[in-house]
């Protein structure tokens, strides 16, 4: 059976064409090349460290 | 990139970013099959799977915002695009679905409203406006027949409302712009659930005798034929046709009749109303004529009784008749006073009285002129009529010789015992008492008292 007042907080208002700009700006662009890179970066930084 | 698992320029291993890029693509050929068969939500899962592992897959962006375009949510298929023509802003198809949403100010105005309402709608849900969210919705879903969440919102209302027909009618047409959303895929079943509930209850139990149909083979075939089917069609027909008719007359009873009868009816009030104001002024109108007719019989009475005083037998005019011919035969011959005395005989004394006074004068100067003798006429037929003891007619002579001449003290005694002797008490009393009244002290009178006496103690 629905719950109807749970499924209603399911939905969110949608973003207003005035409002893009904003969440253009806002999104997440991390990838996992990112993340690769990043670590990578981590361990040499790391490995340097210990040298 | 190589073949190989190193940079062939600098050496570096590359072997995990390529299984990255690998992966990427695997989700974005995913992403893209989904969308093929309209499985909107799982291409968007695909797609974001592909971008989390490659943000620069201009491709599978561009395919992210013309799937959210689809879905009804611009403004994420607006971001995507973008991000896309600036990764790459040369050769990109995102530029045309830029393009295409900038150069139509009106669709953009549409996408803008529709954004607006479906916020609008939401809201009103959130305050438990349903019946108000619901007429937003429904604006939205007519601005924009794909907006998928729109129609999900509205579906879920009319859950909400127990409209499950109307829910499932929402919920297809979600189904077919996605086919696979989960959201949609749970109402659907929560509402066919009921439906079907329903339905089991309401279906009447139907099955085909096979009774009613004949099999037979002709080569390879089977043929199924049903029994009497022509005869079945063409009584059904019939009876369809009863129906109708009984349906017609019914409905032409239940509508058409009452109205008829009803406007007769007002009719009939109306007509019946007239006549009765009609009625009511003739009543009137009698009732004012009846009154008119009783005054002026009233008054006709009135003057039929003054004329009768006028002209009948003792009226005012034979009274002036009798006068003036007393007076003619008076001029006539003086000496006949029986004549003079018989027309003023027929004069009625109560209407000397009423009358002028000239006719009063001329009356009293007649009877005064002819009153001795007449008066001793009347005295001597009075008495000698006494004396035959024809009391009656001596009454009406005696008390005509007192009337013509009123000191004639016999007449009146002997008037009073003529009362007395024919048994009229009353009279001799009253003619008893006036001579005693007027002649007092005399013979007569004291006989009179005495007879007074005797008849008073009577």
């Amino acid at each position: 059976m629905i719950n109807f007042e749970e499924e209603l907080k399911k939905f969110h208002p949608s973003l207003e064409i005035e409002e893009a700009t904003d969440a253009i700006y806002n999104q997440d662009m991390t990838d996992m090349a990112d993340l690769l890179v990043s670590l990578i970066k981590e361990e040499r930084a790391a490995g340097q460290s210990q040298e | 990139m190589t073949e190989h698992d190193f940079c062939t320029n600098c050496g570096a291993e590359v072997g995990i970013y390529k299984k990255i890029m690998s992966s990427a693509n695997l989700f974005y050929n995913e992403g893209l099959d989904r969308a093929g068969v309209r499985d909107l939500t799982g291409a968007v899962a695909s797609l974001r799977q592909c971008l989390k592992m490659n943000k620069n897959h201009v491709d599978a962006r561009n395919l992210l915002g013309l799937v959210y375009f689809e879905m009804g949510e611009y403004v994420a298929a607006l971001s995507e695009w973008v991000i896309s023509k600036n990764l790459r802003p040369n050769k990109n198809i995102a530029d045309d679905y830029l393009n295409m949403m900038q150069s139509n100010p009106s669709r953009l105005d549409t996408i803008s409203q529709t954004i607006k309402k479906y916020n609008q709608a939401l809201s009103y849900c959130y305050q438990g406006s349903y019946d108000l969210a619901i007429i937003q919705l429904k604006k939205v879903v007519s601005l924009n027949p794909k907006h998928v969440q729109g129609r999900q919102l509205l579906a879920l209302l009319y859950l909400n409302n127990e409209q499950w027909e109307d829910a499932r009618k929402e919920l297809e047409r979600c189904r077919k712009i996605d086919v696979n959303n989960t959201t949609t895929l749970r109402y659907l079943k929560e509402a066919d659930a009921v439906l079907d509930i329903e339905e089991d209850f309401n279906a009447p139990v139907k099955k085909k005798s096979i009774a009613d149909t004949i099999t037979y083979h002709r080569g390879n075939e089977t043929i199924i034929q049903p029994l009497n089917g022509k005869e079945t069609k063409l009584s059904s027909t019939i009876v369809n046709m009863i129906v109708g008719i009984a349906i017609g007359i019914a409905v032409a009873c239940l509508l058409i009749l009452p109205a008829r009868i009803s406007a007769a009816s007002e009719a009939s009030d109306i007509r019946i109303k007239e006549i009765g104001e009609q009625l009511d002024e003739k009543n009137s109108t009698i009732n004012s004529l009846e009154q008119e007719k009783n005054s002026l019989t009233a008054r006709v009475e009135k003057l039929d009784n003054e004329l009768a005083t006028y002209t009948g037998e003792g009226g005012t005019i034979s009274s002036m008749d009798n006068l003036l011919n007393a007076a003619m035969a008076y001029l006539s011959n003086p000496e006949d006073t029986a004549t003079v005395a018989g027309y003023l005989d027929l004069i009625d004394e109560g209407f000397v009285d009423t009358s002028t006074e000239t006719f009063r004068e001329v009356y009293n100067m007649l009877r005064s002129k002819i009153g001795a003798t007449v008066g001793s006429t009347y005295y001597d037929e009075g008495m000698h009529a006494y004396q035959n003891e024809q009391y009656d007619e001596a009454v009406e002579n005696l008390s005509k010789a007192y009337a013509y001449d009123n000191t004639n003290v016999d007449a009146l005694y002997n008037l009073a015992n003529a009362y007395r002797k024919a048994g009229d008490n009353v009279n001799a009393i009253a003619n008893y008492q006036t001579l005693v009244d007027n002649f007092p002290d005399t013979e007569l009178a004291t006989r009179s008292q005495s007879f007074l006496n005797e008849l008073v103690v009577e």
